[in-house]
């Protein structure tokens, strides 16, 4: 039998929550039970575990958890709350003599007035707690949450509507979860090195968790650019490999390489495995199946141009001949190699057969995949897994217009498969009648073509992003 | 950077280049330790992947001879600790990686290999 537990979130990036308490899950290998119909967009979640060990595994884990609670009871009314409690007392008898504690009650979506909080606690008085009250380093600290529906937009006094709550509930604490505080540890201003193209730490957090990272496993970024998951990669124990096609992502300004710079700053240089320059499309790996997890953020051609090294598809008529070198070049001269634009989609594709072909049974590609909100069907995701590699959780995160998907995919063969061709032509074309063609085909285009201009009230990511998307335009006018 | 796991683990990827294209040779290249954590399990998970002979040959040629001509089937902790070093702790931070085949030069700098190819030599 499993006990339940009351998991309360941070009230940001919704849709990776049940994903990342999976993964740690699986990675602790303890069953977590979450109810199906669950509404993931609620800061509260009653979840079943083995035990309260499993629990604090979570809250030390997971970036999105900011409490755990052995769950006691909810309702939708202080009376029914107090007769589910009372039926308990069994479960609270042991602390009623001398165990020092106190009372925590708080509103999410709104503020509960002091004054009634007061209420509150002395409407549980009938446990009849013994023990001293001690606001500061109790022994048991028990909490009442009420949940309010989201009334953002609408004009409201700051109390009105007090105590019409939509959920009420109650439990003991276990442990504050812990793990968010990396958030701030690995906050991009504040790292010895990284650039425009650098992944917020949130993500690069959440991101690591689903790649199941821990000491000794073997992680690879084919897109690393300035690094931002390897140091998340490697403080939770994992080795790293990075790669890019761009030498001067990796190294920056000095000698020393930046990535290297960034890694020492967070202790973990020495798990940074090694750092290659090369077109993931022509990679050197000798062989595959020796990595535990990819975990990328793909060029989509409007932070970073997806590039490849090859001639640009042109007309011959519109080819100014270059000579072609025929020795290598420094990688970290403004020298950009012809390359031609990547679509994505056949980008997706490639790499999760390159994963395929580069993990072990059992492991993981987790990477971002942008999507036009309105286009996307649950079927486009299912368009790039393959044989031997299967979804395990698909997670928004959602800027408005556009959006960009957290996929995590899972090595389930231990067959073992040949390296792609990356012969972007074998993937299906547009003009095939009746073949689905998923939203984040052609994403580049679609992307100037409808979010050119800043909508109203626009969210700071898609803001961000576009003036990303007008240098990119620039760079671009630049390509041979 | 440069250890020698990553060096087990390139092989030379010029067009038509598909025989003979590893180990690749080290060429010029400047040496240096530095201590890294030790973890068996993880050595005990790599060691199917790795191609014995070229690793003995790589750790001779930077000076090291303390890993046995054929990889010994008990893995013991005297042994995993020399398997440790070679893999983990000697690092080629300049120099350059030459094919044996073809000759490609991938020169390294500050640990980092440029294993760019040149536009005639992509597929
Ligand atoms: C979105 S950025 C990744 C940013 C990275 N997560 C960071 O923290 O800076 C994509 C990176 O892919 C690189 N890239 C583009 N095309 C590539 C290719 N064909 N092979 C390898 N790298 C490529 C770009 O140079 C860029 O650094
Ligand atoms: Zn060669």
């Amino acid at each position: 039998m499993l006990d339940q537990y009351l998991f309360i979130f941070a009230q940001a990036h919704e849709d990776f929550r049940i994903p990342e308490l999976r993964s740690i899950a699986e990675l602790h290998q303890f069953p977590i039970k979450i109810p199906e119909d669950i509404d993931v967009k609620r800061p509260f979640a009653v979840l079943g575990l083995e035990k309260e060990e499993h629990a604090r595994i979570l809250a030390r884990r997971c970036i999105l958890v900011k409490h755990v609670y052995e769950f006691y009871a909810s309702a939708t009314s202080y009376e029914e709350l107090h007769e589910k409690n009372r039926a308990l007392h069994a479960r609270w008898d042991k602390y009623a003599a001398d165990t020092s504690f106190k009372f925590f009650v708080a509103g999410f979506n709104q503020s509960i007035p002091q004054r009634r909080q007061k209420d509150v606690v002395e409407s549980f008085s009938y446990m009849d707690f013994q023990g001293k009250i001690d606001m500061k380093n109790p022994e048991l600290i028990m909490g009442c949450f009420e949940e309010y529906y989201d009334k953002q937009g609408t004009m409201r006094h700051k109390h009105e509507g007090d105590g019409n709550f939509r959920e009420v509930f109650f439990g003991r604490l276990i442990e504050d979860g812990s793990a968010r505080s990396l958030v701030q540890k690995f906050d991009v201003k504040k790292r010895a090195y990284y650039g425009n193209t650098s992944m917020e730490a949130e993500i690069s957090l959440l991101m690591v968790n689903q790649t199941l990272a821990s000491p000794g496993k073997v992680v690879y970024d084919p897109f690393i650019g300035t690094g931002s998951m390897a140091y998340t990669t490697a403080h939770f124990g994992a080795f790293v490999f990075g790669s890019d096609i761009d030498g001067r992502q990796m190294r920056g300004k000095e000698n020393q390489p930046g990535i290297m710079r960034a890694a020492a700053q967070y202790g973990v240089a020495e798990r940074i495995l090694d750092l290659g320059t090369f077109d993931v499309t022509h990679h050197p790996w000798r062989c595959g199946g020796f990595l535990d997890a990819i975990i990328t953020d793909p060029p989509y051609g409007v932070r970073a141009g997806a590039k490849r090294l090859g001639r640009r598809e042109t007309p011959r008529s519109l080819r100014r001949p270059i000579s072609a070198p025929s020795t290598p070049r420094p990688d970290d001269q403004p020298y950009i190699p012809p390359m031609k634009l990547y679509e994505l989609s056949a980008l997706a594709t490639d790499l999760v057969l390159l994963a395929r072909y580069l993990l072990r049974p059992g492991g993981r590609l987790v990477f971002f995949l942008p999507t036009v909100t309105d286009e996307y069907q649950e079927v486009d995701i299912q368009t790039m897994t393959c044989e031997g590699m299967e979804l395990v959780a698909n997670s928004l995160q959602d800027f408005g217009v556009w959006g960009r998907r957290l996929v995590t995919i899972r090595k389930t063969t231990s067959q073992d498969y040949p390296p792609p061709a990356f012969d972007t032509a074998a993937a299906p074309s547009d003009d095939v009648d009746g073949a689905h063609v998923p939203a984040h085909r052609h994403f580049r285009q679609k992307y100037f073509q409808k979010f050119r201009s800043p909508t109203e009230g626009d969210e700071e990511g898609s803001q961000r992003s576009l003036s990303e998307a007008i240098e990119q335009v620039a760079e671009d006018n630049n390509l041979p | 950077m440069v250890r020698l796991i990553t060096h087990n683990l390139l092989a030379c990827h010029a067009k038509n280049c598909n025989t003979n294209n590893f180990p690749l040779q080290l060429k010029d290249v400047q040496v240096e330790q530095r201590e890294a954590e030790f973890n068996p399990d993880f050595l005990r998970g790599f060691m199917p992947r790795i191609e014995w002979k070229a690793l003995v040959e790589a750790a001779k040629q930077v000076g090291d001879t303390s890993l046995p001509l054929e990889q010994p089937e008990m893995l013991d902790d005297e042994f995993l600790k020399q398997l440790h070093h070679v893999l983990l702790e000697i690092h080629i931070d300049e120099g350059a990686l030459v094919c044996p085949n073809c000759g490609h030069v991938y020169p390294i700098m500050n640990g980092i290999p440029n294993m760019l190819l040149a536009e005639n030599e992509i597929g």
